[in-house]
């Protein structure tokens, strides 16, 4: 770990590590990661005000950003941590108590920090150095902190017998006049030292022979890690993800041309038992191959979950409401693509349940309920999917009132008769979510078909069970990977296409007499007593059918958003999971398709995206 | 290899056609011999199974697995408004790479025939004619005569951008 003195002689103007954009892109994943784990840690603090374990980490995090920021020459970064670690000092030394007020400091300095590296991560993709916001108040703000406390303190030590001073006790006051002093240039200096950096990233990167010391940059990168980063890289490294993404992707056609050579006809046909048995080894090696490469990009769901612990705190606090948060199965591992997209509809629904579903403490007292409510979170398996579900136990949804405005603005017909879910499920429609009023009177409406469009973007399905008076919860319902579906294969004249399975309801040959007709153009069809509207696949992609009747086809009752419909094909070929590929840049946006695989036989399979089918089929 | 055949040189056009010197794959589509600059080729193949894609124009015939990844396949025929041949044994799918806005992207492009591979010189390219008004000849990169036959330059990414392939809304 970097020292004190180490951190001063490292003169600014011709330091080579503060030109290597290597370095500074190292400096930023590695702060990155400490500023999340900062963030957990504070939030512990914020409920055990006493925890030492969380203050000594919290203090690492800190130190090693501020070793490293003075590697790097960048001052304001390095400014901050170190005063934090100042007030972190007194804080472990218990000459500072721990307020929700200096949790704030805290955090607020985590979000400055955090601003930082994103103005760096701009840096390093453009060479403009972007304006950064000044340290200087940031600054002042933390040192008073420190000050308070160490006045306190020394009053306190002033009681005490002399000599009983712990050791450390003048370091903490001693910085305060060094580094105050250092004040006024801070905001200067904060702006200054990212465009000078920039322009020295892009003379250097012109130039990289006129770079004096390259071996030195990486031996004291080395030691400027630290002892900490070293533990760790034997046991992880770290890999691009574009690399992962791609191997994943190969492992899939190495899984489909595996099966291709165990299923070919002549090979199968002069099958002798020795070659059958090294197939039978191949296929168990090719599928632990592809279980390690689909596993490596699972993530557990709970750095997510953690994520939201943040926003609750502050946004209880903003609203003058007393939230717990609960999370359950945080180990549950998803794709790490899923888990990014899942960040922005898990806000909301979070955000959503603080600001309308959970009442004021006054008002929960009034309904006989305790005065802190409870936000939880849960993940889960189910059935080959992930679940996950937000619940809090405030005042449940209105059924009676969504009905109502969704009437005023026409969304549904006045007599048309809704099941309660259908009614919770109006909360989606995005017409919906402009109304102010709803949203004043019962809640639920602020971007809830963001979360439901981010849902189906997923391939998963959004389901809200609610109580009145006992809370609401919504129920997320998501594939293991995005990389690979399960699909129906079907025909429809020589074409073949691809049915996601997680879509399709069930599958029938309907009778005659349960197929009707609308004005003769538009056809339903009778499925266990309710009347689906029918789309005719053949119709929407301009193919020859080998059936034209429907009672001579296949129906696939399928589900488009809260909406079902029946679907008509030739046949079932069969089940297959299929790796879904891009059908590439000019081809992305064709409504009803989803996406290219390779079937088995080597050809192209288009995958059916029922939502855009039915959408496009009644949209015009 | 073919033998050049010099040509008077194109002064006004010296430094443009020293541009477009270089190696290109020639083709057949109708009577007509077409060259496209071998840089952009990364591979032929014979006709296979194409799957077709819904809501695309005629020419865009659908896609194929090249590899593992699926690209589109567009009919060179449909897309210069010749009339549609039904395809040969000779019928070759030239998978070239082109750069669009959205990045580098391949496209597999149908062709009558493939030729041969011929290193054009400057002095061997001369301009497109001027067809004079209402005739678009923004992807013809010039003419080269060799033998007494003409061969006409294509600017394959020209021909093949972005915009052209994108679809057409059907209903």
């Amino acid at each position: 770990m970097s020292s004190e003195s180490e951190l001063k002689s490292t003169a600014a103007a011709d330091n080579p590590l503060a030109h290597d954009p290597e370095l500074l892109n190292d400096f930023i994943l590695e702060s990155r990661e400490h500023l999340t784990s900062i963030e957990l840690q504070l939030l512990t603090l914020d409920q055990d005000p006493t925890n030492a374990e969380a203050i000594h980490s919290i203090f690492r995090g800190f130190h090693t950003i501020k070793g490293m920021a003075g590697f790097l020459d960048l001052d304001a970064v390095r400014e901050v941590a170190h005063e934090v670690e100042t007030v972190l000092d007194l804080a472990r030394n218990a000459r500072l108590v721990v307020t929700s007020a200096v949790i704030d400091r805290i955090l607020e300095s985590k979000d400055y920090l955090n601003r930082w590296m994103s103005a760096l991560e701009t840096m390093l993709a453009t060479g403009q150095a972007p304006g950064m916001p000044d340290p200087g108040e940031l600054l002042a703000l933390i040192r008073d902190l420190a000050t308070e406390a160490s006045a306190s303190a020394r009053a306190m030590d002033l009681a005490r017998p002399e000599g009983s001073t712990p050791d450390d006790a003048p370091n903490a006051p001693a910085n305060i006049p060094e580094n105050a002093a250092a004040l006024p240039d801070q905001p200067e200096a904060a702006t200054r030292d990212l465009a000078e950096l920039a322009r020295e990233l892009a003379s250097s990167s012109e130039e990289p022979a006129r770079d004096p010391a390259p071996p030195a940059v990486a031996e004291n990168a080395e030691s400027g890690k630290g002892g900490e980063a070293h533990g760790m890289a034997a046991r992880s490294i770290k890999v691009d993800t574009g690399k992962l993404d791609y191997l994943v992707d190969m492992v899939g056609e190495m899984v489909i041309a595996q099966s291709l050579v165990r299923h070919d006809p002549d090979l199968v046909a002069g099958l002798k038992p020795r070659l059958g048995r090294n197939l039978s080894q191949l296929t168990r090696i090719t599928d632990e191959v592809q279980r390690i490469a689909m596993s490596m990009r699972m993530i557990p769901v709970g750095q997510l979950f953690q994520k939201t612990a943040r926003l609750v705190r502050d946004l209880s606090r903003k609203a003058g409401k007393h939230v717990d948060l609960e999370l359950t199965g945080e180990d549950t591992e998803l794709d790490r693509n899923i888990v990014e997209d899942l960040a922005d509809p898990l806000m909301h629904m979070v955000r959503n349940a603080i600001d309308h579903g959970i009442e004021t403490p006054e008002e929960r007292e009034r309904a006989a309920k305790s005065r802190t409510a409870r936000v939880t979170l849960k993940a889960g398996h189910q059935a080959g999917h992930i679940v996950i579900q937000v619940s809090d136990d405030g005042r449940g949804l209105d059924a009676e009132k969504i009905l109502r405005k969704a009437r005023e603005k026409n969304l549904i017909s006045d007599d048309a008769p809704l099941t309660e879910s259908e009614i919770f499920n109006l909360i989606f429609q995005p017409g919906f979510s402009t109304a102010d009023k709803i949203t004043d009177i019962s809640g639920r409406g602020v971007g809830m078909d963001v979360v439901r469009k981010h849902i189906q973007k997923l391939r998963g399905r959004v389901d809200i069970l609610s109580k009145p008076g006992q809370g609401t919860t919504f129920v997320l319902k998501l594939p293991l990977t995005l990389a690979i579906i399960d699909g129906l294969v079907v025909a429809v004249g020589n074409s073949r296409y691809i049915v996601p399975v997680f879509a399709v309801r069930e599958m029938l040959k309907p009778a005659e007499d349960a197929i009707s007709t609308i004005h003769g153009r538009e056809e339903m069809a009778m499925v266990r007593g309710t009347l689906l509207p029918l789309v005719r696949l053949h119709q929407r992609f301009h193919v020859t059918p080998r059936f034209e009747k429907p009672w001579e086809s296949l129906l696939i009752v399928s589900e488009s958003g809260s909406k079902q419909f029946c679907l008509m094909v030739d046949e079932l070929i069969g089940k297959q999971e299929v790796v879904i590929k891009s059908l590439g840049e000019g081809l992305r946006n064709i409504a009803g398709v989803a996406g290219g695989a390779i079937l088995g036989d080597g050809r192209v399979g288009l995958i059916l995206d029922l939502e855009g089918l039915f959408g496009a089929s009644h949209g015009a | 290899m073919e033998t050049m055949v010099a040509m008077a040189p194109a002064v006004s056009t010296a430094l443009k056609a020293d541009q477009r010197a270089g190696k290109y794959l020639t083709f057949q589509l109708g009577n007509e011999e077409f060259a496209i600059q071998v840089l952009r080729v990364r591979e032929i193949m014979g006709i296979q199974e194409i799957t077709a894609v819904p809501q695309t124009p005629d020419y865009v015939k659908g896609v194929i697995n090249l590899r593992g990844k699926v690209i589109p396949v567009v009919d060179l025929r449909l897309k210069f408004g010749l009339q549609e041949l039904e395809y040969t044994p000779r019928t070759c799918i030239i998978v070239v790479q082109i750069e669009s806005d959205a990045g580098k992207l391949m496209i597999g492009v149908i062709v009558d025939a493939v030729s041969e591979v011929l290193t054009l010189q400057a002095a061997d390219i001369e301009d497109t004619p001027d067809f004079g008004s209402g005739v678009a000849t923004p992807y013809l990169l010039g003419m080269a005569k060799l033998k007494g036959k003409v061969k006409i330059l294509l600017d394959i990414n020209m021909v093949l951008s972005s915009q052209e392939l994108q679809v057409l809304p059907s209903f």
